[in-house]
C-alpha cells in the first residue's frame, strides 16, 4: 500500500493539496468496496420499493449465507496464490445431498461424518495435487469437480432428495433470530474464525507468504505442502457447511445444486479486494464482496429487471468498482 | 537445497545432445505423451475415433478454435474467462442479421471490439485479467440474451449455413480448415513475427519486457483481440452449421479450453508453453471424449474417466515429480530441525 | 536418464487409466445387458479387471446364443440433452434401458447436458458409428436440422423423444414420442384460468433455465394461453427459477416482495420450482390456499402438494412413458413398421397431459414418477 509522507514546508500549496487528494484516493482504495456496499445498499433503501424490508433483509441473507460461506472458505486458496477452487461446485452438491440423504436413514449425525469425510478426500486430493505435485489448480479442480460431480450422480442417480417436513434440517432452515436467518448467522461466524486464522494463526500466516512469495516461503524450510492441503481443507469446509445451509434453506438436495458457485464466489472474492495472484486480501473483505453482490443482485430481482439485462448490469458493476478501486489506487501513488 | 549445484558436466554435447537440450526446453513433453497413448489406446479398444477421424477432428476443432486463441492470452499471463460468452453474443448478432456476409463481418467485429475492452480494463485501467474478463462473461452472456430475446436465433440464409457444414476438401469440413487456418496463423504470429514472439516476453516478466522497450500495452490489446476474434469466429462457425445461434452457446467451451491449453504445456503466469502445446492437449481431449461417447460407458462414469485422466496428465509430468522429490526433501528436513513453537 | 524414466512412468500411469476406461467400455458396448446391468447396479463404480475380462466373456456367449436364436441385436444411439444429472432424466432412462433390453437392443447414451453445439458433434459421432438406429432428444430444436440430414444421408432412421422438432424437420425423422411442452404449458394455464374464473388476478410466473428450450415453451404456453383464455389475470412478473428449488425460492420470495399486496396466484415451470414459491409464499405470511397456484409435473414434491391443497393443479407427466415410447418408437422405425416422413397415424405419440387437482391426486394413473 502506498505510504504518505507528510508535506514539507517546502512545498507549494498545489503540492500539498494533491498529496491530500492522494492520502483520500488511497484510503479509498484500500476501503472501496465498504464505500460500494454502503452507497449500494443507501441508493436500495432510498430509490427500491420494498428493499429496507424485514422479510427482503432475510431474503439478502438467503441470498448471500451459501456463497458466503464458499466465498469465506475459499478465500484461503486464491490468497495462497492458488486461483481458485472450482471443485466447490461439486463439493456443495455433494454435502448437500449426504445431508439429506443419509439423515433420512441414518440420522443427523452420521449424514455429517459423511460429509466431512467427502470433504477432506477433495482437499486432500485437489491439495496433494497443488501441494506436491505442484499442479496447476485450475486444472486439477477441474479434475476433480469432473470426478466428483460423476460419483454423485452415479451414487445418487441424479435425483432429488428431500427431508422430512419436521426434521432437524428443516427446523434449522426455518430458524431466524430477527430478519437474520441461522444460515447468516453462520456466514457470520465463520467470517470471524477464518478471519482470525489467517490473520493471528501461524498457519494463516503461511498462506498468505505463500501467495506473495512461494519460493521465499518454501526456503524458510517449512511443510509447505501442508499449508496448500490446509488451504483446500478450509475450503472443503466451508463449501461443505454451504451445502447443508443450502440443503436447509430448501429441505430438498440434488446433484445440481451449487451451479455457478465458483464464479459467483470467485466474484465476491475479487470485488471484496483480494489479489487473484495472492497475498493482498482478507475474509472480512470478502464478506463485503458477498453483501456488495448479493444487494445487487437483489435490487437487480426486486426491480423486475429480466434475467438477461441482470447478467450485464452484474458484469459491468463488478467491472466498474474493480476498476474505481485500481484507478483509485493509480492516482493515489502518484 | 542441499544438493551441489553442478555446472557444466552434465550438459549434453553432439548432435543428440542438441536434441535433448531443445526437447528439455520445449513444454510439450506432457502433451505428447499424453497424445501418444491416448492415441495408441483409442487404436486398440475404439478405433473408430480415429477412422472417422473426420468426426473426431471436428471436436478437437469444437474445443481448439476457441483453445488457441485463448493460448495468445495466456502466454502473455493474463486469463479471457469471456471467450465463451464472445462465442454466443457473436452467433447471436450474426443471425438477428439477414443478410450473411454482413452478420458475419458484424459478428468478427464484435470479437474485435470484446477483445479491445478486455484490453482496455487490463493494460489502460490495471485491474487482473481474471476479474475483468470475469465481468464481461456474465456482461457478455446477459447481451446474448437480451439481444435474442432468450431464445434461439434462426439464420435467414439455411442453406448457406447446411452447406458450410458439407464437407469441403476432402472429408474435411470447413469447420476443420478453418482451425488449421487459424493454428497457422496464430502459431506463425508467435513464432516468426516479432510482435508475436513478444507475447512470451510479456508473460515471462512484463517489468523486464518494458524495460527492453516493447511496448507491453499495445502488445496487450492485440492479445486479447486475437482471443475475441478468434472466440467470435468459433460463434460464427457454429452457428453456420446449426443454422441457428443459441444464446447458451459455449457453456462446456470455456473449461475445456483451459485445460486444452495447460494440459499442452502452457503456464497460467505466462512466458512459457506453445501454440502447438495447446493443438496436443485439444487433441487429446477431443480424441479421448469421443472414443469415451463410442464406448457406450454411463455417462457418469466418461465424466470420471475424464477428470482422472486430467488429474493423472497434470501429476506426472517431469516437474511435479521432481516437485514431489524437492516437498519429501523438505518434509524430512523440517522434522530434522529442532520445531518452533 | 531421469528425465526418460518419468515419462516411462508417466505413460504407464497414463496407460494404466486409459486401460481402465476402455475396460469399462467395451463391458457395455459388447453387452446386450448393458443397459439393465448399469441401471441395477448403481454402486458400483470400479470394475476390476478380472471382472471385466469375464463380463465380457459372458455377454459374447449371451451375444452368440441371441444371434444364434435368431433374436437380432440392434446397434442404437440415444442422442439425449439430460440424463443424471436432472430428476427427470433420471427416471427416464431406466424405463428406457428396460425396454432397449428387452427388444433385443444395444444403447448407447449421450448426455449434451443442453449445449446444442455438443449435441451436434455427438450426432456426428452417431452417424459415424453407423447405428441401426438414432434416438433423437433435441437439446436446441432449430439447430437440428444439419443432424437429421445427415443421418437421412447415411441411411439411419431417426426417432424423435421428449422435444419434438420443428414441423419443417418433421419429414425427415420416423416418428416422434413425448411431450408437448408448450402444451403443458398452456394446459396449466388453462387450469389458472378455470380457477381464476374471470376475476382479477395478479401473478407471478418462475421459468426454468433461461435459453433451455423446454424452459421457453412451457414459458410462451403459459403466457399465451392465459393472455387469450383469461386476460384479467396479469402477469406482473416473471424470473427464472432454473429448476432449482432454492433458486425458485428466492426469486419467487423476492417477487413477491416486489409485489406485495397485488399477488393473487403464483405459476411455476415445474413442481420442484413452485414447491420453492409455496415455501417462499408461506414464509412471507400469505394464505397459501388463497391462491392459486399451477405447475407442471406431478413429482414426488408436487404430489403431496396437491393432496394438501397448497397447490392447486399441476399436470402429469410420466418420464417412464417417455423413455420406454422411445425405445418402442424406434424398434418399430428399425423394423420398418414405420417409415420416413411420419406417414401413418402412430408415428406421432403424445404424452397425455392430465390435469392433476386436489380430486384426483391419488389416482393411480398419475402417480408420481419423478
Amino acid at each position: 500500500m502506498a505510504q504518505q509522507t507528510a508535506p514539507s514546508e517546502a512545498e507549494t500549496p498545489t503540492q500539498s493539496e494533491s498529496s491530500r487528494l492522494a492520502g483520500v484516493l488511497t484510503w479509498m482504495s484500500q476501503n472501496g468496496i465498504f464505500i460500494f456496499t454502503a452507497i449500494l445498499i443507501l441508493f436500495a433503501l432510498i430509490f427500491v420499493d420494498g428493499f429496507g424490508s424485514l422479510m427482503n433483509i432475510t431474503d439478502v441473507f438467503h441470498r448471500a449465507a451459501p456463497i458466503g460461506i464458499v466465498a469465506v472458505g475459499m478465500t484461503f486458496v486464491v490468497i495462497s496464490g492458488n486461483y481458485l477452487d472450482l471443485s466447490v461446485v461439486a463439493q456443495v452438491a455433494t454435502s448437500g445431498v449426504i445431508l439429506i440423504a443419509v439423515s433420512n436413514n441414518y440420522g443427523l449425525f452420521p449424514a455429517i461424518l459423511a460429509a466431512l469425510a467427502a470433504a477432506m478426500l477433495f482437499a486432500l486430493v485437489n491439495g496433494t495435487a497443488v501441494g506436491i505435485f505442484k499442479a496447476n489448480a485450475v486444472i486439477v479442480t477441474l479434475a476433480t469437480t469432473f470426478i466428483g460431480l460423476g460419483l454423485l450422480r452415479l451414487f445418487s442417480g441424479g435425483s432429488i432428495f428431500f427431508g422430512p417436513p419436521d426434521g432437524p434440517v428443516r427446523t434449522f432452515g426455518l430458524g431466524k433470530i430477527g430478519p437474520i436467518p441461522y444460515s447468516a448467522i453462520v456466514l457470520i461466524i465463520m467470517t470471524i474464525v477464518l478471519g482470525l486464522i489467517l490473520n493471528r494463526t501461524n498457519f494463516g500466516f503461511l498462506v498468505r507468504s505463500f501467495g506473495v512469495n512461494e519460493s521465499a516461503t518454501r526456503l524458510g524450510g517449512t511443510n509447505t505442502a501442508l499449508v496448500i492441503i490446509g488451504a483446500f481443507l478450509v475450503t472443503a469446509v466451508a463449501a461443505m457447511i454451504a451445502g447443508f445451509v443450502l440443503a436447509a434453506f430448501s429441505n430438498t438436495a440434488v446433484s445440481n445444486d451449487g451451479v455457478g458457485y465458483e464464479f459467483r464466489a470467485l466474484a465476491a472474492i475479487i470485488v471484496g479486494g483480494t489479489s487473484v495472484f495472492g497475498g493482498r486480501g482478507s475474509v472480512y473483505r470478502t464478506f463485503l464482496g458477498v453483501i456488495f453482490v448479493s444487494v445487487l443482485t437483489n435490487i437487480l430481482v426486486l426491480s423486475g429487471i429480466s434475467f438477461g439485462y441482470q447478467q450485464v448490469a452484474l458484469g459491468v458493476l463488478i467491472v466498474l468498482a474493480v476498476s474505481l478501486d485500481a484507478l483509485a489506487r493509480k492516482v493515489a501513488q502518484r | 537445497m542441499s544438493s551441489t549445484i553442478s555446472l557444466g558436466t552434465d550438459e549434453p554435447t553432439g548432435t543428440w545432445g542438441r536434441v535433448r537440450r531443445t526437447a528439455s526446453r520445449r513444454t510439450e513433453g506432457r502433451g505428447i505423451v499424453l497424445l501418444t497413448f491416448i492415441i495408441i489406446m483409442v487404436a486398440l479398444l475404439e478405433p473408430l475415433a480415429l477412422t472417422a477421424y473426420e468426426v473426431t477432428l471436428g471436436r478437437i476443432a469444437l474445443i481448439g478454435i476457441v483453445a488457441l486463441g485463448l493460448t495468445a492470452v495466456i502466454l502473455m499471463g493474463e486469463l479471457d474467462l469471456s471467450v465463451a460468452s464472445t462465442l454466443a453474443v457473436a452467433g447471436v448478432i450474426m443471425a438477428s442479421i439477414p443478410d450473411l456476409a454482413l452478420g458475419i463481418v458484424a459478428a468478427l467485429v464484435a470479437g474485435l471490439v470484446v477483445g479491445v475492452i478486455n484490453a482496455f480494463f487490463v493494460a489502460v485501467i490495471g485491474i487482473n485479467s481474471f476479474i475483468a474478463t470475469l465481468g464481461t462473461l456474465f456482461a457478455l452472456r446477459g447481451l446474448a440474451f437480451v439481444l435474442s430475446n432468450e431464445a434461439p436465433v434462426s439464420l435467414a440464409n439455411k442453406d448457406a449455413g447446411i452447406a458450410f457444414g458439407q464437407p469441403l476438401v476432402g472429408p474435411l469440413t470447413p469447420r476443420i480448415l478453418i482451425f488449421i487456418l487459424v493454428f497457422i496463423a496464430i502459431q506463425l504470429f508467435v513464432s516468426r513475427v516479432k510482435t508475436g514472439r513478444e507475447f512470451f516476453a510479456v508473460g515471462g516478466n512484463r517489468q523486464a519486457a518494458r524495460d527492453a522497450g516493447i511496448p507491453v500495452n499495445k502488445r496487450i490489446f492485440t492479445g486479447f483481440m486475437i482471443s475475441g476474434f478468434v472466440a467470435a469466429l468459433a460463434g460464427v462457425i457454429n452457428t453456420l452449421e446449426r443454422t441457428t445461434a443459441d444464446p447458451t452457446a459455449g457453456s462446456t467451451v470455456l473449461l475445456a479450453s483451459f485445460a486444452a491449453a495447460i494440459i499442452g504445456g502452457n503456464y497460467l503466469k505466462g512466458g512459457r508453453g506453445s501454440i502447438v502445446g495447446t493443438l496436443i492437449g485439444a487433441a487429446s481431449l477431443g480424441i479421448l471424449q469421443v472414443a469415451l461417447t463410442i464406448s457406450g460407458v454411463q455417462v457418469p462414469i466418461q465424466q470420471i474417466y475424464i477428470g482422472l485422466i486430467l488429474l493423472l496428465a497434470v501429476t506426472t509430468d517431469p516437474t511435479s515429480l521432481r516437485a514431489v522429490r524437492g516437498s519429501l526433501r523438505t518434509f524430512r528436513q523440517s522434522r530434522m530441525k529442532t520445531p518452533d513453537s | 536418464m531421469r528425465r526418460s524414466r518419468v515419462t516411462f512412468a508417466a505413460s504407464v500411469l497414463a496407460a494404466a487409466a486409459l486401460t481402465l476406461a476402455a475396460c469399462g467400455g467395451s463391458d457395455d458396448s459388447s453387452s446386450a445387458d448393458s443397459g439393465s446391468d448399469d441401471t441395477a447396479s448403481e454402486e458400483v463404480v470400479e470394475d476390476d479387471a478380472a471382472d471385466d475380462a469375464a463380463d465380457d466373456a459372458a455377454d459374447d456367449a449371451a451375444d452368440d446364443a441371441a444371434a444364434d436364436a435368431g433374436g437380432e441385436t440392434y446397434e442404437v444411439y440415444a442422442l439425449l440433452p439430460q440424463g443424471n444429472d436432472q430428476p427427470y432424466g433420471t427416471t427416464y432412462l431406466p424405463p428406457m434401458e428396460a425396454k432397449a433390453a428387452e427388444l433385443g437392443i444395444n444403447l448407447t447414451i449421450t448426455n449434451s447436458e443442453y449445449d446444442a453445439d455438443k449435441q451436434a458433434s455427438e450426432c456426428e459421432v452417431a452417424v459415424a458409428a453407423q447405428p441401426d438406429g438414432i434416438i433423437l432428444w433435441p437439446a436446441v430444436a432449430d439447430s437440428i436440422r444439419p443432424c437429421l440430414q445427415a443421418a437421412n444421408d447415411a441411411g439411419i432412421p431417426v426417432w424423435i423423444t421428449n422435444a419434438d422438432v420443428n414441423p419443417e424437420d418433421a419429414d425427415l425423422t420416423y416418428g416422434y414420442s413425448g411431450t408437448d411442452s408448450y402444451g403443458q404449458g398452456a394446459a396449466s394455464a388453462e387450469m389458472f384460468c378455470e380457477f381464476a374464473d374471470g376475476a382479477e388476478i395478479g401473478t407471478i410466473q418462475v421459468n426454468g433455465l433461461t435459453g433451455n428450450s423446454v424452459a421457453t415453451l412451457r414459458g410462451n404456453g403459459f403466457s399465451e394461453t392465459v393472455a387469450e383464455l383469461c386476460p384479467n389475470v396479469t402477469i406482473l412478473a416473471e424470473q427464472p427459477g432454473n429448476w432449482n428449488k432454492d433458486e425458485s425460492q428466492l426469486a419467487a420470495s423476492e417477487m413477491l416482495t416486489a409485489n406485495q399486496g397485488n399477488v393473487q396466484g403464483i405459476y411455476a415451470a415445474d413442481d420442484t420450482m413452485v414447491a420453492g414459491a409455496i415455501d417462499a409464499a408461506k414464509a412471507q405470511g400469505l394464505d397459501v390456499d388463497g391462491l392459486i397456484i399451477t405447475s407442471i409435473g406431478n413429482t414426488f414434491l408436487g404430489n403431496p402438494l396437491v393432496a394438501s391443497g397448497e397447490l392447486d393443479g399441476t399436470v402429469f407427466q410420466s418420464s417412464s412413458w417417455d423413455g420406454e415410447n422411445a425405445v418402442v418408437g424406434i424398434y418399430r422405425a428399425m423394423t420398418g413398421d414405420t417409415s420416413l416422413g411420419r406417414d401413418d397415424d402412430a408415428s406421432v405419440l403424445y404424452m397425455p397431459n392430465p390435469v392433476v387437482t386436489i380430486d384426483n391426486w391419488d389416482a393411480p394413473d398419475v402417480a408420481p414418477e419423478w
